[in-house]
């Protein structure tokens, strides 16, 4: 893509069959989440994102399947079928949904890029808790190709996982 | 079939956490069908996502089910994992 169209704001391409960053923050493996459930892989298999900002944005073309009424978890169907949980820090279901403002609703399609919600960081971190957001992909097996991406300060433009059937 | 109803007394509900145990418990009875049902939506157990889809909450009543050649089995560790988590 030329520099002109980065300018003056042409669609950019999107890889369908990459997964880009849903928060800003720093990459890591899921194995570094302090937390069995996510660590393990019991909910699926990603990378995890350390966020310094509160923006919550859709990391490709999707349909949203289940926005929790807490804010605190969203999960989306890609368009090519991957099955996504975004889990916004740990253990942030008992906030009952403070510190989450919620911008979309189930069922409702969203494009790569879209708020999803917004999330008061600080406030977590006052409550004790870590920030730290596991986005995974449930249905990982059904993949043949499943990359992940970590160690990297990572923008909404930039690829955590690339996967294909 | 085997099944049993169960009403949720965790604050929480069938969150992230739960969701995930129980779809992993499902998964060990290959053999088995495993079925939750909230207000007539029905998802598979082992089907992470669909299972969280059902937003089960404290004072729920879920039915649970199972078909299949464990189904014995898997309802009764169903029933333990609900009783003693959820």
């Amino acid at each position: 893509m030329g520099i002109f169209t980065k300018l003056f704001g042409k669609p950019e391409d999107i890889d369908p069959n990459a997964l880009y960053a849903p928060m800003l923050g720093q990459a890591v493996p899921v194995t570094e989440v302090p937390d069995a459930t996510f660590a393990e892989g019991m909910l699926g298999q990603g990378i995890a994102i350390i966020p310094s900002d509160g923006r919550v944005c859709a990391p490709c073309n999707a349909t949203v399947e289940n926005m929790f009424e807490t804010g605190h978890a969203v999960s989306l169907t890609a368009e090519n079928g991957a099955e996504i949980l975004i889990h916004v820090g740990l253990e942030t279901v008992s906030l009952g949904g403070k510190c989450f403002k919620i911008h979309v609703k189930n069922g409702q399609k969203v494009k790569k890029g879209q708020l999803l919600m917004e999330v008061d960081l600080e406030g977590i971190r006052a409550a004790g808790l870590d920030t730290i957001t596991p986005v995974l992909v449930c249905n990982y097996d059904d993949f043949s190709q499943f990359e992940v991406s970590t160690g990297n300060t990572v923008t909404h433009q930039d690829t955590i996982i690339t996967l294909s059937k | 079939m085997k099944e049993f109803t169960y009403t949720i007394t965790d604050p929480l509900g069938i969150h992230a956490r739960p969701a995930g145990q129980v779809a992993k418990l499902a998964k060990t009875y290959a053999d088995t069908v495993i079925t939750i049902t909230k207000d007539g939506n029905a998802a598979k157990a082992s089907q992470l996502m669909k299972l969280m889809g059902l937003g089960v909450k404290q004072g729920d009543t879920v039915l649970v089910t199972a078909e299949g050649s464990s189904e014995e089995e898997a309802i009764a560790a169903l029933k333990a994992y609900f009783t003693d988590n959820l």
